[in-house]
C-alpha cells in the first residue's frame, strides 16, 4: 500500500497544476475551433469556384485535414456529376 | 535595415505598455537607434508611460493624412541619445487607419532605424492587424494566469498565420513566492502550453508602478528586478546569448515561509 505525503497531509493540490490542466483543455479545444472556422470558410470558398466548372451536390462534399510526420495534408472530395461545358457557356 | 518588432498580448493590462517602454528605452541604452511607436489609436498610453505626454505634437494620423513628415512627427527622447517616440492619436479610434499605411510607416522607420517597437492594443481585431502589419517579429506579453495564457494563444495563432516569425514570449509578473507555494504556473508550464520560444521573464516588481507614475522608465535605474530583466531582453534582442536565471531558486526561503503560514 503506498500513501503519498500529499494523502497523509490532507493537501489539496496546487492550484497551479490545476491552472495548467484546465488551460491544456481548453486551448486544444480554442485551436480546433479556429481551425474548425477556417476549414468552413475554406469549404464554401472552394465550392464557389469549383461551382463554375463542376456540378456537385453539396452534401457529398468531404474536406480533411490530415497530419503526416510534421506536415499537414488537406484531402478535399468533390465528387461531381458533370462537366460543365465552358466553351458553350460563353 | 532596421527590425520592426510588435509588442502584443491577447488580454489587455498584462504589461505590453511596460514592455515597449523598458524594452525601447533599454535598446537605446545598448547603444542602438530605436522608435517606439504606439499603436493603441484612441487609447494611447506610451507617451505618458515615457514621460513625453507633454512633447507630443504630431501623431501617426497626422503622417498618414500628410499633414506632417514622419521624421518631424518623431518626438525624441532627451535623456538617451537615439530614441524616439511616434504617438497614436487621441481622437481617432482603430477603424481610422489602414494595416497599410501602419505599414508604410514601418516600412520607412526601419530604413533608419536599428529596432522599431510598436505597442499594440489588446485583443484580435482591427488594432492587432493595423500594429502587426509592418512587423517582422513578435514579442508576446503573458502574466502567468489562466485567461492571459488562453488570450495569448489565441494570439500566437494569428502571428503564425501572418507569417510573423520569431515569436517571443515575455512571462511578466511573475512571482517566485507564489511559484514556490504552488499557486502560480512556472515557466515550464507556461512553455509546455503555448510552446514558443521564451526571451524573458520579468518580476513582479512595485517600481514598476512607481517608476510609471514618474514617466521615468524602470531601466534607467537598473538596480530593479523589473530594471535588469528588461536589460537583458534588450540584450537578447541584439543577439547576444543571455542566460534566463532561474527566479524560482530564490523562493526557497519564502516556501518555508509559506509553508508556516499554510499551516495556521
Ligand atoms: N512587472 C510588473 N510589476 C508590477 N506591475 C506591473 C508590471 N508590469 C506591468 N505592471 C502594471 O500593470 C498595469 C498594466 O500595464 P501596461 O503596461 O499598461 O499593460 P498593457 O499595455 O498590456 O495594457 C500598469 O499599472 C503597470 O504599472
Ligand atoms: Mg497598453
Amino acid at each position: 500500500m503506498s500513501i503519498s505525503i500529499k494523502q497523509l497531509f490532507g493537501r489539496k493540490p496546487k492550484s497551479s497544476s490545476i491552472a495548467k490542466q484546465r488551460l491544456k483543455l481548453v486551448i486544444t479545444q480554442d485551436r480546433l475551433d479556429v481551425d474548425d472556422r477556417v476549414m468552413t470558410r475554406l469549404h464554401h470558398e472552394l465550392a464557389e469556384v469549383l461551382a463554375k466548372y463542376f456540378e456537385f451536390s453539396a452534401n457529398s462534399v468531404k474536406m480533411n485535414l490530415k497530419q503526416e510526420g510534421n506536415s499537414y495534408i488537406l484531402v478535399a472530395d468533390f465528387p461531381y456529376t458533370k462537366f460543365h461545358d465552358l466553351n458553350v457557356r460563353q | 535595415m532596421g527590425k520592426v518588432i510588435v509588442v502584443t498580448s491577447g488580454k489587455g493590462g498584462v504589461g505590453k505598455t511596460t514592455s515597449t517602454a523598458n524594452l525601447g528605452t533599454a535598446l537605446a541604452l545598448l547603444d542602438k537607434t530605436v522608435v517606439v511607436v504606439d499603436a493603441d489609436v484612441g487609447l494611447r498610453n506610451l507617451d505618458i508611460v515615457m514621460g513625453l505626454e507633454s512633447r507630443i505634437v504630431y501623431t501617426s494620423m497626422d503622417v498618414i493624412e500628410k499633414q506632417c513628415e514622419l521624421s518631424k512627427a518623431l518626438v525624441r527622447d532627451r535623456r538617451v541619445d537615439g530614441l524616439m517616440l511616434l504617438a497614436a492619436s487621441q481622437k481617432n479610434n482603430k477603424d481610422d487607419i489602414q494595416p497599410e499605411q501602419m505599414k508604410a510607416i514601418c516600412d520607412k522607420l526601419r530604413t533608419t532605424h536599428d529596432f522599431v517597437l510598436i505597442d499594440s492594443p489588446a485583443g484580435i481585431e482591427r488594432g492587432f492587424s493595423n500594429a502587426s502589419a509592418g512587423a517582422d517579429e513578435a514579442i508576446v506579453v503573458t502574466t502567468p494566469d489562466v485567461s492571459a495564457i488562453r488570450d495569448a494563444d489565441r494570439i500566437i495563432g494569428l502571428l503564425q498565420n501572418a507569417r510573423i516569425e520569431p515569436i517571443n514570449l515575455v512571462i511578466n509578473r511573475f512571482s517566485p513566492q507564489l511559484v514556490g507555494n504552488g499557486s502560480m504556473m512556472d515557466q515550464a508550464d507556461v512553455l509546455d502550453i503555448l510552446n514558443i520560444d521564451l526571451i524573458g521573464i520579468v518580476p513582479e516588481d512595485s517600481e514598476v508602478i512607481t517608476s510609471t507614475n514618474r514617466g521615468i522608465p524602470l531601466v534607467y535605474e537598473d538596480a530593479s528586478a523589473g530594471a535588469q530583466a528588461y536589460m537583458r531582453i534588450a540584450r537578447r534582442l541584439t543577439g547576444q546569448r543571455i542566460p534566463i536565471p532561474d527566479f524560482e531558486q530564490k523562493g526557497l526561503l519564502n516556501n518555508i515561509m509559506n509553508w508556516f503560514k499554510k499551516k495556521k
